[in-house]
């Protein structure tokens, strides 16, 4: 199964109305025969459409836990951070992992643990590079970049994600440790996690097997918490990364370290606006690191999550609140120690995605952006989008590229509607010469 | 093949508009992409725009930019009516800005900008009085393209 992009349209449950084309930061979508289709190059795996249907006919479709258990032999799951925003904090962590492990994992693992360390090799690189650089965390953000700032691709550090860090150690791990070769499974907090399995960033293959939604097995687990013997295991979890689940998680860890300029935004139409400024170049150079997630309050916001995000952040605070008070009991240092079994570089730079371009020839590009304007002025520009099209720059394009008819516009159609009107009526009276004479002969008796 | 540019985009620009601020140098970006030029080039030009379009609104009376292109060159015109550059040669110098306190309070006014423009720009051109205003002329090759 190689889909390119994880948010699909449940067909029988869109009303064709135009609020996820509105929605859409890339418009990507357009209602054609009263149905909301996602162009997939365009796609970015936001998930805006999901958040903004009315009707649910947004949906992804993450490996099911069932399927997962009867055909993987191994099956590993990693834990994002974010995840632990959907339990109270007075859930430790390991009774959490025991009880996502009694549903039939071999092993459970954090990826605060490789968020830790990228930490350290954030910094790391930083301080050893001139110039800004920008998470290379949140996939929708890369994509977003690849298609609409792809000026600004060499700002992307080259840095693996957290979850392909740890996702290639455990494979390396038990590999070398016990001749096994593990399926590694992602519970993820959105669709755009999902993708990176079968399309990953900065390098040849993701070493993902699949990805599970929050909200497909958290009932199970929250079944299963009740069924952990141990009543209160020893929290475990003691990466203060654990933050990065949070939007400035990032930032805030970088910080704890040393002092050092970043901004961090989250939701995509603020990470637009933040990407517009970076690109013009109207941001301080002193900023050296750009935290941008795509979902409002980080990962936490992701739509595959169960708990509102206001309780999440919560819940994850608390949590913090709790590894902090553990650290100063332990009296632990950072595990730097195990930074050198991480592979961090991307192995393959990341390419932009033109998809603007209106052709590939710089003449017919010309001549095309000529007819778009005129299109663009023969247009209403009420951006109503009835014609499916988000509004009506995007309309015209469509038209000149052939895959739209300019009557698709109401307005459009009405006016040629009127003129053939009136061309009817002009014909209508206008009689051929054998009839006139014949008519000017009824009138004058 | 054509020699002769083409207009591609021409905008007014109104002093002391920051709303609108800005808007020019994301036309012309979204233009070049739709044209299929090279993302460093595009860059480079939404940063000497987005300059010289603050340069209007923050120091003249008001103004237009026009962008032309043809194969080779991508040509940036910004015409103010005033009131004029008093030193044109210091206007190169970095740190060197008129701008007000308050202009400076909202982030502008770092002296950096007919530098930067210099700095991106393959070709510069800056005539300024006070009668006729300020007429930067800008030209950004397109040679090197993919």
């Amino acid at each position: 199964m190689t889909k390119k992009h994880s948010v699909l349209l449940k067909e029988d449950k869109c009303e064709g109305c135009t609020n996820c084309v509105k929605g859409c930061p890339t418009k990507a979508i357009r209602v054609h025969q009263g149905k909301a289709w996602i162009k997939e190059d365009l796609c970015i795996d936001c998930a805006e459409c999901i958040r903004v249907c009315e009707y649910h006919a947004k949906y992804t479709e993450p490996d099911q836990l069932t399927e997962i258990m009867e055909t993987s032999e191994y099956p590993v799951l990693l834990i994002p951070p974010s995840f632990y925003s959907q339990f109270s904090a007075e859930i430790s962590s390991e009774k959490i992992k025991k009880a996502i492990e009694n549903l039939g994992f071999k092993a459970v693992f954090d990826v605060a643990d490789a968020a830790a360390a990228l930490s350290r090799k954030t910094l790391d690189f930083l301080n050893n590079h001139s110039g800004s650089y920008i998470s290379t965390s949140c996939p929708v953000i890369v994509r977003l970049i690849k298609i609409q700032f792809p000026d600004l691709i060499e700002m992307l550090i080259p840095l693996k994600s957290p979850v392909e860090l740890i996702a290639e150690r455990v494979v390396r791990k038990f590999k070398e440790e016990k001749n096994i070769d593990p399926d590694i499974f992602f519970l993820t907090p959105c669709p755009a996690k999902l993708t990176t399995v079968n399309r990953s960033i900065g390098q040849q293959s993701s070493f993902l097997s699949g990805a599970i939604g929050v909200e497909n097995i958290y009932q199970e687990i929250y079944e299963a918490l009740n069924e952990v013997e141990l009543e209160e295991l020893e929290d475990k979890l003691i990466t203060l990364a654990t933050i990065w689940g949070s939007e400035g998680g990032e930032e805030s860890i970088l910080k704890s370290w040393q002092d050092i300029n970043t901004i961090s935004v989250s939701g995509v139409k603020e990470a637009k606006k933040l990407l517009n400024e970076i690109e013009r170049n109207n941001i301080p150079e002193e900023v050296k690191y750009f935290e941008i997630t795509s979902c409002i309050n980080g990962c936490i916001g992701g739509v595959l999550n169960v708990i509102n995000p206001f309780q999440a952040q919560f819940n994850l605070e608390q949590r913090i609140k709790k590894i902090r008070d553990t650290m100063q009991k332990y009296n632990i240092e950072s595990e730097k120690k195990d930074d050198e079994f991480y592979n961090f570089a991307l192995s393959e730079k990341i390419k932009a995605d033109n998809v603007s371009k209106l052709d590939s020839d710089f003449k017919k590009a010309m001549q095309k952006l000529e007819l778009l304007q005129k299109e663009i002025d023969k247009l209403p520009g009420l951006d109503c989008a009835a014609c499916g099209a988000p509004d009506c720059k995007t309309f015209a394009e469509d038209v000149i590229n052939g895959r739209a008819n300019r009557a698709d516009c109401i307005f459009m159609l009405r006016k040629q509607l009127g003129k053939l009107a009136d061309d009817l009526s002009i014909l209508a009276h206008e009689l051929p010469p054998v009839m006139a004479s014949k008519e000017e002969e009824a009138d004058d008796s | 093949m054509f020699l002769q540019k083409q207009q591609i985009l021409n905008k007014e620009i109104e002093s002391f508009d920051f709303q609108s601020g800005g808007e020019a140098s994301s036309n012309l970006k979204n233009i070049l992409n739709k044209l299929g030029v090279p993302s460093q080039i595009v860059r480079k030009t939404a940063i000497i725009t987005y300059e010289l379009e603050m340069n209007v609104v923050i120091h003249s009376l008001g103004g237009e930019i026009t962008a032309l292109i043809s194969e080779d060159e991508l040509e940036i015109r910004v015409d103010d009516s005033g009131p004029g550059i008093k030193d044109l040669d210091k206007a190169f110098t970095v740190g060197y800005s008129t701008a007000s306190n308050e202009i400076r309070e909202m982030g502008f006014g770092a002296g950096m900008g007919l530098v930067n423009v210099k700095r991106y720009a393959d070709q510069i051109d800056v005539k300024s009085s006070k009668e006729n205003g300020t007429h930067v002329k800008v030209i950004i090759s397109l040679a090197n393209k993919e």
